[in-house]
């Protein structure tokens, strides 16, 4: 079952990190259909923006990804270091076409199939998972 | 990055490459407002070259609509990929940008 792990610090680290990680991913998960790959990569992003924009962190904010390819499902278990963040997880409708922002939360529940948080020990731990589709060969 | 091209005396295209997201939101931004300030009457936004864009990147987006719209002038989406269509469909965005399949098209509409 391929995973993946990265650590990194942002600041000075952003999404870029976590795009060659999925993509590191893919090279190793061929069969992983076009559409669930851009769901789920998009799903991630929109974590770790979040992540990274809101960390409130004074110096930096440490974060450990591991990423899990298998047959059903795709998933992604972020850790990061920063404040307990206060966040709705309630169910989100997509913002008004003219919203500039408010987004984020919409596209991951839209995106994926499952988007947890918990705190523990000090850390933020984020999960998201995604059924992969059925293909016929 | 994005590069700003002028295209006859009304138009001009804004060419991206890479992600449009958080870092390079602010980029797209100034340069729509440039081109604004230039008195441009059709701004086209190139997405051919830009393979992956955010909520942060669709907000900038919408902002550049709007400012484009308050100037009187009109922004148009070119050559979307498939990301980039999934992201604008999945915000209803679709049914606000014009979209073109190239930037010839989207200037000549």
């Amino acid at each position: 079952m391929p995973e993946h792990s990265v650590v990194f610090r942002t600041p000075p680290d952003g999404v870029d990190v976590v795009h060659a990680a999925l993509e590191s991913l893919w090279l190793q998960e061929t069969t992983v259909d076009e559409m669930d790959r851009m769901m789920f990569e998009t799903a991630l992003i929109e974590l770790v923006s979040n992540v990274i924009q809101h960390g409130a962190s004074p110096t930096t904010t440490l974060c450990e990804l591991a990423l899990t390819a298998d047959d059903a499902d795709l998933t992604a278990v972020l850790v990061d270091s920063a404040p307990q963040p206060h966040i709705d997880f309630s169910p989100r409708e997509m913002p008004d076409e003219f919203a500039e922002s408010g987004r984020g939360l919409a596209f991951i529940q839209a995106l994926v199939d499952d988007f947890d948080y918990r705190r523990k020990d000090d850390r933020n731990i984020w999960a998201i998972n995604k059924h992969r589709a059925v293909t016929t060969k | 990055m994005f590069t700003s091209e002028i295209v006859g005396p009304h138009d001009a295209t804004i060419r991206g490459t890479g992600k449009l997201n958080m870092v390079s939101a602010p980029a797209l931004r100034e340069a729509v407002l440039a081109l604004i300030n230039d008195e441009r009457h059709n701004v086209v936004v190139d997405l051919s070259g830009v393979d992956f864009v955010d909520s942060s990147g669709l907000g900038a987006l919408v902002a550049c609509l709007k400012s484009t719209r308050q100037a009187g002038c009109d922004l148009r989406i070119a050559a979307p990929g498939k990301q980039v269509l999934m992201v604008l469909k999945l915000s209803n965005l679709d049914r606000v940008f014009p979209i073109f399949t190239s930037a010839e098209e989207a200037i000549n509409a």
